[in-house]
């Protein structure tokens, strides 16, 4: 082996990282050649020194790490930042951080939820929620923030079909993206998708199953079989003798209307057909 | 009775797996982001102060990429990415490829190879007498030197200085990190120890350090 090629492989050898043949003869010429010998403890003696100039980082970047705070109420799972909401779920601690970091590419740490915040959740998870806790969801894009804020609207004890929510987002023809921002919703309970139903009947899907989706709906006081009968028979819409007004079936006034006034809609256009006026307050333009 | 199979020993022993430090960012585990950090950032720092040659600038690469990272392996990265990351390469590369950019931004000076200077850009040097109370003081001049020697040398060379002499790295990582053959760096490594050599040489700074 000749000197160039042993010199390039002395740094190294120092650190064992040579094969096992090369090594050898690596070895071997250094036992023969004095001043390649020395140069392995050159490169020794500069690599300590080189090393010895390390410095330690002037900052810790400690700081940089971001985070928003995380705690629970019963068994769901509330993030939260200081300005708001920002997300729930009924899943396992691990499972909701790794939902979390793929939203908000955030990491979470245990904290506690502020006492007005912690009592507004309290009272949504418990079908009461009369004040709406304030969110802070960043990233929503247009439809989605539509599609959440329409859907707070929807009253305790009502229902609404995926339609008609598109039909307010101003997307009647996207009823598909917009339930799937409703099926996405990250903020359940407090934001009440599951106020939001199928116009043929049942109460649909929902996260957690729809078995507590039928639950909470029964709890807020929605008749969710009359529901489903009038779902069978067609019926989307119920209108008035009296007062000429038509309405979705769980809307408060409708819910008013004496049994023997009730007329049965299929659908809004028949309902003008017939000489009445789409109620302010349910805005029942599509069912 | 002892079992004759297993000889009545345990025949694993449980060690506890290597955090992937990649995969527990990912999963946002509490407190993991932060562990890397403590873990990598003043490696991070002497590379890119090595390359940058500048404190500041070095600093604010470094937080860059750190944001990157943390930006990368939590939301652009899947499970399967972050578990096969070789993480120590990949910072490294982040840092190397940002700390290039504000290079190339902002060239500075000491950027032209150590032959095109006068010796004098080393500074004065006088060496004190051997032995005694002056060694220590000595050895710091030395160390001086060698600072500003490592300071002058061509970007390239610097790079892989830092890298295998103060980070340690091995050839094969070296290699992943700046995107190379370990065959190739061997020879680049040799190269680049030459220049630092010579250029103490002519300082007469030798291998007392």
């Amino acid at each position: 082996m000749r000197c160039r090629t042993a010199l390039t492989r002395v740094d190294a050898l120092r650190t064992g990282e040579l094969e096992t043949p090369e090594q050898s003869s690596v070895d071997q010429h250094l036992k023969t050649c004095r001043s390649c010998d020395e140069s392995l403890h050159d490169v020794e003696n500069l690599a300590h020194a080189i090393k010895a100039l390390a410095l330690p980082s002037p900052r810790s970047f400690r700081d940089i790490a971001p985070h928003d705070s995380l705690d629970r109420i019963g068994d769901v799972w509330v993030a939260f930042s200081r300005r708001g909401l920002r997300m729930i779920s009924r899943c396992s601690e691990d499972e909701f951080r790794v939902r979390y970091a793929k939203r908000y590419g955030r990491a979470l740490e245990r904290a506690e939820l502020p006492e007005n915040l912690k009592k507004q959740v309290t009272a949504a998870l418990e079908g009461e929620g009369v004040e709406k806790p304030r969110l802070d969801i960043e990233d929503a894009n247009d439809l989605e923030a539509k599609v959440l804020a329409s859907m707070s609207r929807i009253p305790k004890g009502e229902v609404r079909s995926y339609s008609w929510l598109a039909e307010q987002v101003g997307k009647p023809k996207a009823v598909r993206a917009v339930a799937n921002y409703v099926a996405r919703n990250i903020v359940p309970f407090v934001v009440p998708c599951h106020r939001v139903v199928p116009a043929s009947g049942g109460v649909g899907k929902y996260a957690f199953g729809s078995k507590l989706k039928r639950e909470m709906l029964e709890r807020e006081g929605v008749d969710v079989e009359r529901l489903e009968e009038l779902a069978k028979e067609g019926v989307r819409l119920i209108g008035s003798k009296t007062t000429h007004i038509v309405c979705c079936p769980t809307c408060k006034d409708a819910r008013r209307i004496r049994e023997e006034n009730v007329v049965p809609f299929h659908d809004i256009d028949e309902a003008i057909e017939h000489g009445f006026r789409p109620c302010k307050r349910c805005q029942p333009f599509a069912a | 009775m002892k079992n004759s199979w297993t000889g009545g020993e345990a025949a694993t022993v449980d060690v506890p797996a290597a955090e992937n430090l990649a995969l527990s960012v990912h999963r946002c585990q509490s407190g993991a982001f932060e562990r890397l950090i403590d873990q990598y950032e003043s490696a991070l720092f002497n590379y890119a102060h090595g390359i940058l040659q500048n404190p500041f600038d070095a600093q604010e690469v470094v937080q860059d990429a750190l944001m990157r990272a943390h930006k990368a392996l939590t939301r652009q990265y899947d499970e399967a990415r972050c578990a096969e990351l070789a993480l120590r390469p990949w910072l490294f590369r982040t840092v190397r490829n940002l700390s290039l950019n504000k290079r190339r931004s902002k060239r500075s000076a000491l950027d032209r190879p150590l032959d095109e200077f006068s010796d004098d850009r080393l500074g004065p040097y006088v060496r004190s007498e051997r032995g005694g109370a002056d060694s220590d003081l000595a050895r710091r001049q030395d160390a001086e030197m060698l600072q500003r020697a490592i300071a002058l040398l061509p970007v390239d060379a610097r790079e892989l200085i830092v890298l295998r002499f103060m980070e340690e790295m091995s050839y094969a990582e070296i290699a992943k990190t700046v995107g190379s053959t370990e065959a190739a760096l061997r020879g680049k490594v040799f190269r680049a120890l030459r220049l630092l050599r010579d250029a103490l040489e002519k300082k007469g700074v030798t291998h007392a350090m």
